[in-house]
């Protein structure tokens, strides 16, 4: 099955309408957990298939790093919405979102440890049991590390991606985000991921905020994260490329031209 | 019918001839009107729905109050009006170019302090009301007045076989006829005759036609998707207003909704989820939001408390 | 939460009477992160090792994200306190674990008037949400099916048959 192409966005109910006007939108994100299984898909993504736009569904509550196995009504569901969607895949990250039995309502990332790693691979193997397309995992931004860790971050995850044989959602953002937060440089890591997996990138907006920078999701892309962007398409260009806004939405105006540096930076034909 | 045993008709017409024919009468009569009601109402040269603004669409959806709560609504997005503790509306700024004679009229008004709950009576703003009201009513989507009293008109004729009836059932009873099945169906005919008076629908069929169309269209604004009114522009909160009342407002600008005392319920109309207005979000499913994600899910890339 | 099909996995209403009950005591993968989750949300200690600034900011960065998804839910409360709701709301979660938006507004609406500091707008958007809903701390809200009068902080909010009004709102 083909995969995601080109540029895409991700599909939120507060913006459907600037997103079913894009006439050159080939594909989109949609959050997982937002998409209901019983009965018919959300017509706005509907309408989207029906114009031949792939619709990828992303996970954000199945908790894969957890040290507890994933639960299996939580991968039943992001199977089913695959199948709804007739997507080609579907994401998830690597990360953990509840621990003793608190939900941490974010993303955390895990102690690069063997013994994460194998957490980690044997939760994917559960859930790719269950799931009908392939998984692509995303590693995520952290402000801080775990004091013990055994492996660099490109280690621990081309690890990962090795033994489980996953895909990548590689998340540019994040990479810039960790390169200044960790005071390292973020082409070291992309040249040692295995790019050849990458099955789309995530480009996304944060700022700076009392000396860290924060990948928020709710301002613009800073110039930097594209520059990234536009040094790793040098590199190797991905199949396609998706812009994360969660919030705090401008103008039609600004998100169109927006979208048009993400595809200025990536090569990609525009879609707006 | 029984023959009694009486000795004379009443009037010298026989009851049952007087019952075929007053049966025929009544329901060429009802078709009659109800054919040419069909075609008064269904505004047939009406322009289709993408041609209509915003106001206009408010008009037909909401009337005069719906019409002035969209062009507030505008205008507050585009920064032109705001409103001072007491309630009093100022103006900030210029009107652009394409503003529609409402929103020169609101504007004006608003410079001048007047509460947004007096605007409609203010003489621009009730001038350019009337002729939003004309446009639409020449258009075919509004039905005038002229026509409404015309369809009034139309169920006096009823009216008048109704009376008809009647007299017939006072002149047998007093003749000591039986009566039972002229009372049916004279009752019926005056529950029609009033329904038909008293309901004269205000947009024509057409104008119910585009408003449906709209509200699928645009059910991205819908309240209930608490949409991103920023992304949409001003334009797209006017057209929100319009179709779905002033629930959008105050989710957009809940204090100057407040202190400009705009009406809390307007129009919660067309399959809308939305309780009291302004009061979007009854959902209360966690979209997906409450894991990682604000929102639709954000701070996935937000990782590691990035957020 | 009520409203999402049966058996939807997403639902996050469970709360541990003590956070401790589901921590193995063990230096394992799982205790390490129920120690790390208990620091960022639930004002547990921060776990040894860790550099205090990284983890202070993600800290407030997470009750700053907490902050908008709340708001999202409770607009006119958020909108009420103005520029005081960041840190109104992050001095009251501080400690608490997230319910999702929901409960976490209905929690602090709640908690703002029991000491007589909910906003009028607050007030009426709380009323409203008590007539539609019925919602005691420990379960997810329900959506009521009688009748029912939502009251809070002077606003009075009348639901009938899925349909609410607010006859008098807090002034």
């Amino acid at each position: 099955m083909t995969g995601p192409r080109g540029v895409g966005i991700g599909w939120r109910p507060e913006i459907a309408g600037f997103v079913a006007e894009l006439p050159g939108l080939q594909f989109v994100e949609v959050i997982a957990e937002a998409v209901p299984t019983a009965g018919p898909p959300p017509d706005a993504l509907v309408e989207l298939r029906q114009r031949g736009v792939t619709v990828v569904p992303h996970g954000v509550r199945l908790s894969l790093g957890g040290a507890e196995p994933v639960e299996p009504a939580r991968v039943a569901h992001l199977a089913a919405v695959a199948e709804l969607l007739a997507a080609p895949l579907v994401s998830e990250h690597i990360a953990f979102v509840r621990a003793g039995g608190v939900e941490a309502g974010h993303l955390l990332p895990l102690p690069r440890t063997r013994e994460a790693v194998d957490a980690v691979c044997a939760n994917v193997a559960r859930a790719q049991a269950e799931l009908p397309v392939p998984i692509a995992l995303e590693p995520i931004a952290a402000l801080f590390d775990w004091p013990d860790d055994e492996l660099d971050e490109a280690a621990f995850l081309s690890e990962i991606l090795a033994r489980t044989d996953a895909l990548l959602l590689l998340d540019i953002a994040n990479v810039h985000a960790n390169a200044r937060n960790r005071g390292t440089d973020p082409l070291a890591l992309l040249d040692r991921l295995p790019l050849e997996r990458v099955a789309y990138l995530h480009v996304a907006g944060g700022a700076e905020q009392g000396g860290f920078y924060h990948d928020t999701h709710t301002d613009p892309v800073p110039p930097p994260v594209l520059e990234l962007l536009a040094e790793l398409c040098a590199r190797r260009r991905p199949p396609a490329v998706l812009l994360e806004r969660d919030g705090h939405y401008p103008p039609a105006a600004e998100l169109r031209a927006e979208l048009d540096a993400v595809a200025a930076a990536t090569g990609f034909p525009l879609v707006t | 019918m029984m023959e009694p045993a009486a000795n004379f008709d009443t009037w010298g017409v026989p009851s049952r001839t007087f019952l075929i024919l007053y049966l025929l009468a009544a329901v060429v009569l009802v078709i009659g009107t109800l054919i040419h009601r069909r075609r008064t109402l269904a505004g047939r040269s009406a322009p289709s729905a993408d041609q209509l603004n915003p106001q206009q669409v408010a008009y037909l959806n909401g009337g005069d109050d719906l019409a002035v709560w969209s062009s507030v609504s505008s205008l507050r997005s585009q920064g032109l009006i705001g409103v001072q503790p007491t309630g009093a509306l100022i103006a900030e700024g210029a009107l652009p170019p394409g503003a529609t004679p409402l929103d020169r009229a609101v504007h004006h008004a608003a410079g001048q302090h007047y509460p947004a709950r007096q605007l409609r009576r203010t003489e621009w703003v009730a001038r350019a009301l009337d002729e939003l009201r004309d446009g639409l009513a020449r258009h075919d989507l509004l039905v005038g007045p002229d026509r409404r009293a015309a369809l009034r008109l139309g169920s006096l004729l009823l009216a008048a076989l109704v009376a008809l009836g009647v007299a017939r059932i006072a002149a047998g009873l007093a003749n000591d006829r039986p009566v039972w099945y002229l009372v049916l169906i004279v009752g019926g005919l005056a529950v029609l005759t009033t329904i038909l008076f008293v309901r004269v629908p205000r947009r024509t069929r057409a104008a119910q036609d585009a408003l449906l169309g709209l509200r699928h269209r645009n059910r991205h604004l819908a309240p209930a998707a608490k949409p991103a009114y920023t992304v949409y522009g001003a334009a797209g909160l006017a057209m929100a207003v319009a179709l779905y009342g002033t629930a959008s407002l105050w989710a957009l600008d809940p204090t100057f909704a407040q202190q400009a005392d705009i009406q809390r319920e307007a129009m919660a109309a067309g399959g809308s989820s939305s309780t009291a207005g302004g009061y979007g979000g009854d959902s209360t499913s966690d979209s997906g939001g409450g894991g990682c994600g604000s929102g639709g899910g954000g701070g996935c890339g937000g990782g590691g408390c990035g957020g | 939460m009520s409203a999402l099909p049966a058996g939807d996995p997403n639902a996050t209403d469970h709360r541990p009477s003590t956070p401790d009950a589901h921590r193995p005591a063990d230096g394992s993968l799982a205790s390490r992160q129920a120690a790390l989750v208990a620091a960022l949300v639930a004002g547990g200690p921060p776990p040894p090792g860790f550099a205090p600034a990284p983890l202070a900011a993600a800290r407030a960065a997470l009750l700053r994200k907490r902050a908008g998804e709340v708001a999202r839910h409770w607009p006119l409360l958020a909108a009420a306190l103005g520029p005081s709701w960041p840190a109104t709301f992050m001095a009251w979660a501080g400690d608490r674990p997230t319910g999702g938006g929901l409960r976490d507004g209905w929690d602090l609406a709640r908690a703002l008037q029991a000491r007589r500091a909910l906003p009028a707008l607050g007030a009426d958007e709380l009323a409203v949400r008590e007539a539609t809903f019925r919602y005691d701390a420990d379960e997810p809200p329900r959506r009521r099916r009688s009748p029912a009068v939502g009251r809070a902080g002077g606003a009075v909010a009348v639901q009938l048959a899925g349909r609410v009004r607010l006859i008098r709102p807090a002034r």
